[in-house]
């Protein structure tokens, strides 16, 4: 509570009390009052005002600052007017009113938005299922019908089924723990999965594959793991250079594996680097190559990654790599026997 | 080699159609429910070897025929959905499911897990050596007999071997081949899929196999 202020306020019950003090004074001194009776008069006055004023002041500021304390102590401020004591005084009770008026409608409010949201995004999951019906139809009938066309088909179809799963992981990627379920894979066997979804992509831009095997397992999600590679892939075929080219490798260190992503393309400059898993961000090869980026997909990797747990790092130099690190629990091998 | 037959329960017209098309594009018997009120003596009667099973289907779901068919039958059943919640995998799983695919299958992935799961299934049947000619493709041990001499091949270039003695006498378009490898972990571009096909060529110039693959220009490969 501002003590200036307060004080500031209380001045014309001060001056009152000074005007009253001063026609007693005449009064009495017309009445023929020694001066000694008058002065103890007057001080007993200003010692029951000065009591008074003081008294109701820390009495308020106490008030106050158990408030304040209470709503610095509180997660969500908002449940302020639900805990707080009802207050005595008449016109605080006017303010208490109105602040649970207030919560109320607020919490209304909130909540309405919130099952809005919910309700939407389930449409959106929905819709999805929904829409893989026909992504699936027009897949089997282009790979049973080899057309002149169906590859370029095929390569379309690819991207739209990559742009709804981009939709789905970012409606799912708030509660990513609804959807996990961690066990032992082996990590080349979602690489071959992740290059399996993209092979019309990859063939189109005659990209290399190297792979250099290895049987190292992780646990993990098998699923959010290859939507992750999914992205990397992506990238690395948009932003390829002449004879493109991606390796996956393996290494360890530690106690930990990475899984290494390497293009040959054309590379991610110095000061576009710290900033790349940032959402929107397009740096200079989105913004200068013909492609949209988005700057959704790394975005989405690192907020997947930080969900489960894997190291996500990236750098440029002769190729650009992509580090998917895992932890190795060795806790739940020695569990396993 | 016996024909698989495999049934498959979807309700999508297209999908239940154009699934059936790749299925016996791939040397498999395949039949198609369309009317699932009676899909339980429908799979009875066709006792196929393999069922490929939708989640969503009119009238009732496949957790529920899953368990129902596993009251009288061990047959592998494939669970292909949309839906990717890992709720629904677990649930697959637990009620016998042998494997779980998500729309839109990846058909190289559909495919090898229906091959697999029949391999495990009904392993007698299966054969491991491809005869053409006076040569034998040992698909086991990775190996090709000639006049009583063998050579050892790569994992890679056994599967291009086998590619083309299952298409023996055929032409293999460069590109349908390269698919097939691509199917199968093998991810070659055309430069690559002639030197592996070179070198497959003097390894059987090695044994006296001479002019065995041949090139039919602009076209793709024979035997």
């Amino acid at each position: 509570m501002n003590g200036k202020l307060y004080w500031k306020q209380k001045l014309p019950l001060l001056l009152l009390n000074g005007a009253g003090m001063a026609a007693l004074t005449v009064f009495l001194l017309l009445n023929g009052i020694n001066r000694d009776s008058l002065i103890l008069i007057l001080s007993v006055w200003g010692a029951v005002l000065a009591a008074c004023l003081a008294g109701t002041y820390f009495h308020r500021k106490s008030q106050m600052d158990k408030l304040l304390n209470l709503a610095d102590q509180l997660e969500e401020r908002y449940l302020l007017p639900e805990v707080m004591e009802r207050p005595a005084r008449a016109d605080d009770q006017v303010f208490y009113r109105l602040l649970k008026l207030s919560g109320k409608s607020m919490l209304e409010q909130v909540s309405e938005a919130n099952r809005e949201q919910a309700d939407y995004r389930e449409y959106i999951e929905q819709w999805i299922h929904e829409i893989k019906t026909p992504i699936t139809a027009m897949k089997l009938i282009c790979e049973n019908h080899k057309t002149e066309f169906s590859s370029d088909l095929l390569v379309e179809l690819e991207q739209i089924n990559r742009y709804t799963e981009q939709a789905l992981f970012y409606a799912r990627s708030e509660h990513p723990e609804k959807d996990y379920l961690v066990r032992e894979i082996r990590l080349f066997d979602a690489v071959h999965r992740a290059i399996a979804e993209n092979r019309y992509l990859l063939r189109q831009y005659n990209v290399q594959i190297v792979l250099t095997e290895t049987d190292d397992c992780v646990y993990s999600d098998e699923k959010w793991l290859c939507f992750i590679l999914n992205q990397i892939i992506v990238n690395a075929v948009k932003y390829r250079a002449e004879s493109p080219r991606i390796r996956f490798f393996a290494e360890q260190s530690g106690n930990e594996v990475s899984l290494c992503i390497a293009d040959n393309g054309v590379g991610i400059t110095d000061s576009d680097l710290p900033r790349i898993f940032e959402k929107g961000f397009t740096g200079e090869n989105g913004r200068s190559a013909s492609q949209a980026a988005t700057g959704i997909g790394l975005y989405l990797c690192r907020r997947l990654c930080d969900k489960l747990g894997i190291g996500l790092s990236a750098a440029s130099d002769e190729e650009t790599i992509f580090r998917l690190s895992f932890h190795i629990n060795d806790l739940i091998r020695q569990v396993q026997g | 080699m016996a024909v698989y037959k495999i049934m498959i329960l979807e309700d999508d017209p297209v999908i239940r159609t154009e699934l059936k098309n790749m299925l016996c594009g791939n040397g498999y018997d395949a039949a198609a429910v369309s009317d699932f009120s009676e899909t339980i003596t429908e799979v009875k009667k066709q006792a196929p070897h393999l069922i490929l099973l939708d989640i969503k289907l009119p009238g009732t779901d496949g957790f529920s025929l899953c368990s129902e068919i596993r009251t009288f039958s061990d047959v592998p059943i494939v669970f292909v959905t949309s839906s990717n919640t890992d709720m629904d995998e677990l649930n697959s799983i637990m009620l016998g499911g042998d494997a779980y695919i998500t729309k839109p299958y990846n058909r190289a992935i559909l495919l090898a897990k229906i091959a697999s799961l029949l391999k495990r299934a009904y392993s007698a049947g299966h054969q491991d050596v491809l005869p053409y000619q006076n040569t034998c493709l040992h698909l086991e041990s990775g190996r090709l007999e000639f006049n009583g001499q063998q050579i050892d091949l790569t994992k890679n270039e056994l599967k291009i071997l086998y590619y083309l003695y299952k298409n023996a006498g055929k032409i293999c378009p460069r590109n349908d081949l390269i698919d097939f490898l691509w199917d199968n972990q093998l991810y070659v571009d055309d430069n690559a899929l002639s030197v592996n096909v070179n070198r497959i060529r003097d390894k059987l110039a090695s044994i006296g196999l001479h002019d065995f693959i041949k090139t039919r220009h602009r076209q793709g490969y024979f035997i």
